[in-house]
Formats: structure tokens, sequence, C-alpha cells
């Protein structure tokens, strides 16, 4: 315990500074300052999953900005959908969907779930993320950064 | 327990059910009566003093004779009323076919045996009865004799019980020599007297027959057999007022007639107490057997009964007697309100294993809807059980907790090292005891059905219904209104020198403490946590009314894993997991995960197979290297007895010539 005080001591701060705030999409009704997310893998090859769990890293630490994974839709704003949405996805997507409480946003996260990215036309793909609920953020990259996924985060937080 | 992953096999169907039985009718009026007199005996005896009863001719050379006292009086009132309640419910248990005539008879006899004991005013008297009491609740274990587990059981009991009878006539015997009485009375005058050897020979000697009874650690190994055995109307007598009797016996013994005793004493009665609370309550938290559950529960209650005392005697010890009135007071207020909804919990239990058929929780679930008035009863007695606010046990709970923190500073180091670490051994047993009962109820009773015979329960039989109903009202009067049972309690301080009943706890609609700043009225709490709980359902509704028109209807959220469904559910065992985590050390639970593969692949599951096993471990421990000493030292013995007459002869030759030798 005393070791990994002193470490947290001698490490420091290692969050990158805060870029400039992105302008806030107009959205009814979802809440400001704080947004919590459930992330759902609708197909994805793991890469933007990856980029995901660095932006909630101490490098770039996106909890400062109001934004937070968590663990049910019941707890949830919206949702964060990786990946193209397959076959057998789509049902447990829509059911997540459903699970969230109004108002609700959906956030596309990479070239897959914005528009299919290079399994478009792919064996057992239903479409992007937009052909099974409504879209209302998305994040383009293969995989985006850590840097442009806060970003899109951050126009829906405002913080 | 053996959870797996595809459906529990089916269960053992209800017993076949015949709509009238005389028999069950005749054993229950019976009873009810007996107990009935014996609470109008014992209030007789608590209002005041009752003439002594003789009878010469009834046993040859000492007579029997009887005389209640105000501390019988107490106890004898907790029994009477529990074989009311029990009387009651077993006129609707008993109506099974199968049900044979002598645990019928038995029941009744049983009680009249525990009055006997309580009643008993001479030595001879008290272990005649006592040991009546022990052979009769044994016929009553055996019922369903033709199980073998219950012939285990059995055995367990008979030989705890013997031992501790032994135990405890070595004990008096040994006190009736010195004091040159048996008459109870005479010798709690002269015992003060006896040398101090022989007063902690007869201290150790009796204390142990007595907590064997009452099912103190580590001779609590038959309550978690014998009380899931037994059925349903005899473990609640059992439990609830036969433990008691246990405790009757050390109060009178140890405390009145012995006492007071020197510094050890005490505190061997407040650690056999606390370890008594902490193990029974650890076993309690991870049993899966509902009975087992509540069978660890008393042990933990008892445990809770013996630190009172041993915190009394030890307060008393150290000067400050009113201090220890309010500690002896908890243990005797403890024993009532155990007695009250451990009944109660016996008794719900009973009917759940009556209607579906299951004890083991993880098969039960559901009952709420099928069986709400079992349900209701079996809460109240859970919320007893558990000692929070508006049950049963609170009002003791408290009272203990305010007798130890008030132990003056300064009084020395033994008091101020031991007071905190019971303060924190009551706490820790609270805690943990909660997380048992709300596991016992939540399982047990709410969610949805886990196996086909809980899914099929129905709610019992009306007598069953309306013993359980009365415990339950006793379990309201004392949350709510302790106050009824203070002249009971004043009547047993005064008889006991440890306590000199100079102040004791003033009862009333305010619960005061003499000498100490703490007061509490269960009554008030009881009215406050009533309007709270209607204020926040009111705005609740107040506020929800504007809402509703948004309102939309989706499926339960299952983590995207299909509908919901009963294995989806807790377990007791998964409930119980954590804790059985933290107390790996103590419980040494042995687990076994087992994983089978689809085919070839090792990524594709097919079945994964969990088995925990429970075991107690003083009975590893302790008591198997015993038995197995003593069976090899009779293996010893039995080549001795090796069937040749010439080598019995041999034996009485030696024997006489040994007599004569020494006898010259």
């Amino acid at each position: 315990m005393r070791g990994l005080i002193a470490k947290m001591w001698r490490t420091g701060r290692v969050a990158e500074p805060e870029p400039a705030l992105p302008a806030r999409a107009r959205l009814g009704g979802v809440s400001q300052g704080s947004l919590q997310l459930r992330h759902v893998d609708a197909g994805s090859c793991n890469g933007c999953e990856i980029e995901l769990s660095g932006c909630f890293s101490p490098v770039y630490d996106a909890e400062r900005y109001g934004t937070r994974l968590v663990a049910s839709p019941r707890h949830a704003d919206g949702l964060v959908v990786t990946g193209v949405v397959t076959r057998n996805m789509a049902s447990a997507l829509r059911d997540t969907w459903a699970a969230v409480a109004e108002p609700k946003v959906v956030v596309a996260l990479g070239d897959c779930a914005c528009d299919g990215g290079v399994f478009t036309d792919a064996y057992g793909v239903i479409g992007p993320a937009s052909s099974v609920v409504p879209v209302a953020v998305e994040v383009r990259g293969c995989p985006p950064s850590p840097t442009e996924i806060i970003a899109g985060l951050r126009t829906l937080s405002g913080r | 327990m053996t959870v797996t992953a595809a459906r529990p096999s089916a269960p053992p169907s209800p017993q076949p059910i015949v709509r009238a039985s005389p028999g069950a009718a005749v054993s229950g009026a019976a009873t009810v009566l007996v107990g009935a007199a014996g609470v109008a005996l014992g209030v007789a005896a608590i209002t005041r003093p009752l003439a002594a009863l003789r009878v010469g001719w009834l046993l040859p050379l000492a007579g029997v004779s009887f005389e209640v006292t105000g501390t019988a009086g107490l106890f004898m009132v907790v029994t009477g009323a529990v074989a009311v309640a029990a009387g009651c419910y077993s006129v609707g248990y008993f109506r099974h076919a199968k049900t044979a005539m002598a645990t019928l008879s038995v029941l009744p006899l049983f009680v009249l045996t525990m009055i006997g004991v309580l009643a008993a005013s001479s030595v001879t008297t008290l272990l005649v009865m006592w040991e009546l009491m022990a052979l009769v609740s044994l016929v009553a274990v055996l019922s369903d004799h033709h199980h073998a587990a219950v012939r285990d059981a059995g055995r367990w009991y008979a030989g705890m019980t013997q031992f501790g009878f032994l135990a405890i006539l070595i004990g008096l015997v040994v006190l009736v020599h010195s004091g040159g009485s048996e008459s109870l009375s005479v010798l709690a005058a002269r015992a003060g007297a006896a040398p101090s050897s022989t007063r902690d020979a007869v201290f150790v000697l009796t204390f142990i027959g007595f907590g064997a009874k009452a099912g103190l650690v580590p001779l609590h190994v038959w309550l978690p057999r014998a009380h899931p055995a037994a059925p349903s109307p005899v473990s609640a007598v059992m439990s609830a007022a036969m433990v008691a009797v246990g405790i009757y016996g050390v109060v009178r013994v140890d405390l009145q007639i012995l006492g007071p005793g020197p510094r050890w004493w005490a505190m061997v009665v407040l650690a056999a107490g606390a370890l008594s609370a902490l193990y029974g309550v650890l076993q309690a938290s991870v049993a899966t057997d509902l009975k087992r559950l509540l069978a660890y529960s008393t042990t933990e209650n008892m445990g809770v009964v013996a630190m009172g005392l041993g915190a009394g005697m030890l307060l008393a010890d150290y000067g400050h007697p009113v201090v220890a009135d309010v500690a002896v007071t908890a243990a005797l207020l403890q024993v009532v309100a155990h007695a009250a909804f451990k009944s109660l919990a016996f008794l719900a239990a009973g009917s759940v294993v009556a209607a579906t058929g299951q004890r083991d929780l993880d098969h039960l679930g559901g009952l709420a809807k099928a069986m709400p008035v079992t349900t209701i009863c079996f809460a109240v007695g859970a919320l007893g059980a558990s000692g929070l606010p508006l049950g049963a046990g609170f009002v003791s709970e408290w009272l203990l907790l305010q007798s130890l923190i008030h132990s003056q500073p300064g009084s020395g180091t033994l008091l101020a090292v031991v007071m905190p670490i019971a303060v924190g051994v009551v706490a820790l047993t609270t805690g943990v005891g909660v997380a048992a009962m709300v596991k016992a109820f939540g399982v047990g009773f709410l969610a949805r059905p886990r196996s086909p015979g809980a899914a099929l329960a129905s709610e019992s039989a009306p007598s069953m219904l309306v013993g359980m109903t009365m415990a339950a009202a006793a379990c309201a009067v004392l949350a709510l209104a302790p106050a009824v049972v203070a002249p009971a309690l004043r009547s047993v301080l005064s008889a006991t020198p440890q306590a000199v009943g100079v102040a004791s706890p003033h009862f009333g609609v305010l619960l005061r403490l003499p000498g100490i700043a703490g007061s509490l009225s269960p009554l008030l709490l009881a009215a406050a946590a009533v309007v709270a709980t209607l204020a926040v359902a009111g705005a609740t509704a107040v506020a929800g009314r504007s809402r509703r028109a948004q309102c939309r209807a989706v499926a339960l959220w299952t983590c995207g894993g299909g509908p919901l469904s009963e294995r989806m559910e807790y377990t007791a065992t998964s409930f119980a997991e954590p804790l059985q985590r933290v107390f790996d050390g103590v419980l040494r639970p042995d687990v076994d995960v087992e994983v089978t593969h689809v085919g070839a692949s090792r990524y594709l599951v097919e079945g994964v197979r969990y088995r925990s096993v429970i075991v107690d471990a003083v009975e590893v421990r302790l008591y198997r290297p015993l038995l197995g000493a003593f069976e090899t030292w009779a293996g010893w013995v039995r080549r001795a007895h090796s069937g040749s007459v010439h080598l019995y002869v041999a034996y009485g030759a030696v024997a006489l010539a040994v007599v004569l030798a020494v006898a010259r």
C-alpha cells in the first residue's frame, strides 16, 4: 500500500492536456455535462475496443469530460456501438437499445459502425449501426484514435 | 449442495394427505392443554410464590418434589407458549397418513417433561425429568427413522444428550454430597460454604451439561442434525423451548445456586457464548438447508444469551451490579424473543417442507404467491432473528450492547479488553445474521420457483396457519411492547445473586436503563417507521401520477440472454459465496468446479458442475479424532471378550481375589 502511494506520488499526472471543446451536438433532452454509455460490440474486429479502452486510461482520461462507460443499459444515457451489425448481434443490439431509458443517443464508433467499412457486403452482415438503431453521432476512422473518439463524445457531454 | 447446468432432477413429491386424522387432533389438543397449563403455572409462579408439592411414593428412596420458582416461571411461560403454538400447528402437520402413533403420543409428553424439569425442586427430580425429556425428545427426533440420515441424527443426538446428562449427574451429585441436602433451595443457601475446588468442578460439569442442551459450541453438533431430521412441530419445540431449558439450567444452577463465583467462570461463559454466536452465525450464513440454517441460528442466539449471562457475571464481579442487571435482562429477554421468532421460523419452514417436499433453499423460491400467510409469518420470524428494529430480537440485542459499552472506564484491564471484543462479536454476529436471514427469506420465498415441487406448492392447512399466527403475534408483542415480560424478568433478577435487581431496566413506552444514558422506545420507533414508509409511498404516488402518461412497457433486461428464467436467480449458494470466500479459513468448504467440453473443442463448454460441501469444522476436527480414538480403545477392550467361558470364569476369580485382598 505504501509502495503504491509512493509510486502514485512519483508518477504524478500523466493525462494529456485538454484539447479545445468541439461544438456541442444539438440533441434534445440528453443531459448536459454527464454522459453514461453502454458499449455494444455488434461485430467488431476489436480494433475499436482497444482504442475505446485507451480513452478511459489515465493518459486520455475521458472521464474528466463527464463521459463514463457503465455495466448495464439500465444505467446508461446511450449506447456506443462498434463494428458492423452482424445477424447474430442484431436482436441483442435492439434489445439493449430498448433497455435504455429515454432520452437516449447512439454513438457509432469506427468506419464499420458508421457505414459498414470493409465488411459492407460481407456474408452474415445486416449493415451499419444506423440500419438497426438511430445513430446520433458518428466517429469515423479504422480504428479512430482516442483523441477522435473523445472529441466525438465531448460533442454530446458538452464539457 | 450440487448445482449442474442441466435441470435439477425431480424432487421427492409431498406426502399423501388424508383429510382428517383423529390421532393428530388428540395429540395436538393434548399438547395445547399441557402448554396452556404450563403458561398458567408460570404466570402464577411469577406473580406470587407457589406452595411446594411433594410426592413421596412416586420414586423410591428420594420421592418427587416440585416447586415452581420465579426463575422457572419465566421459562415455563416460554415453554408453554411454544407448546400451544406447536400443538395447534401439529394438528394440520401430522394429518399425513404415514405419521406414526409414537410421534403423535410423544409431543405432549415432551412438553410435560420439560415443564417437569422446570418445576423440579430437588436434584433427583431434576435429573429424572431431565433424562425423561432427553428420551422422549429422542423418540420424537426419530419419527422418520426409515431414513438413514434421521437415524444418524438420532445417534448423534442420543450421544450428545447422554454425555450432557452424565456431566450434570456427576456435577449435581458432587454438589449434593458437599451440601448435605438434595433440595435446590437448601443447596443454594449452603453452596457458598463449599470448598472452592468443589464449586469449580460442579460449575464446569454442569455448564458442560446444560451447555450441550443449549447448543453451545463445541457441544452443538447434534443441533444441525436433529433439527432437520425431526418433524417441524418437534423442531420448533426443541429449538425454542428445549434449548431454553438448557439456559434455565445454567441460570438456576451456575448463577443462582453456585454463584457468585470466581472471575474465570464469567470468562468461560462469555467465551463459550462468543464462540457459539460467531460460529453459529457463520455456519447459518452458508447453510443451504432451511432447517439446518435455523438450527445454526439457534446456536448463534444461545451464544448471545450466554454472552449476556457471562457479561452479567463479569460486571457483577467488578462491582457494577446495575450494568450487570442490564446484561442479565438482555440474556433473559433474548431467550423469550428467541422462543417466539425461532418457533415461528421452524413452523413456517415446516409448512414449506410439507407443501413442497423440499428443504434445500436452492430448490425453493416463488412461494410468496402460493403461500402468502406462511411467507409473511416466516418474514416476521426472520426479522426477529436478524435483530433489526421492529423485530422481536432487537430490544434484547440493544440491551446487551448497552450493557457491554457501559462498563465504567478504569475498572480493570480485563474488563477494558474483554468488553470491546464482546461488542465486536455481537456486532459481527448481528451483521452476518442479517445476511443469513435475508438469504433464507429472499431465496426461499421470493422470485420464481426453482423446482417443480416449489412451483406446485399450495398454502398449508388452517390449523397450521393458526399456530404460526399465534407465534407471529407473540413476535409482534415482543417487538413493540417488551414491557409485558418485565415482571417475569424482575422475578428472575431478584433471585440471582450477581444481579441484585436493585434497579432493573424500566420497561414502559420508553425503555429506560438505570445508571446508563440510554433509552429506547420500540413502539415509537415502529410508529416512526410506519409513518415514514407511508410518507414515502404517498409522495411517490403523487409524483408518479404526473409521469404515468410517459411510461412505456419494455421487457426485463436479462443481459441479452433471452427471456428471464429461474436459472438466472440468486441461489442460496451464490448468495452466500462472498461470505464463504471471506470466512474460507474458518468454514473450510470443499469446492469443486468441473467443466465438460463439447466434443474435441476446448473452447465450447457443454456443462459446468459446481459442487460445494461445507461440513461442520468442529465435528471434523474435534469429534472424528475423539470417536476414532474411542473406537480403537473399544477394539482393545473387545479382545478381552473372546467368548470363552473359561476366560470369563478366570476374570471372576481374579476380581474376587482382588476384592478379598482389598477388603481384608
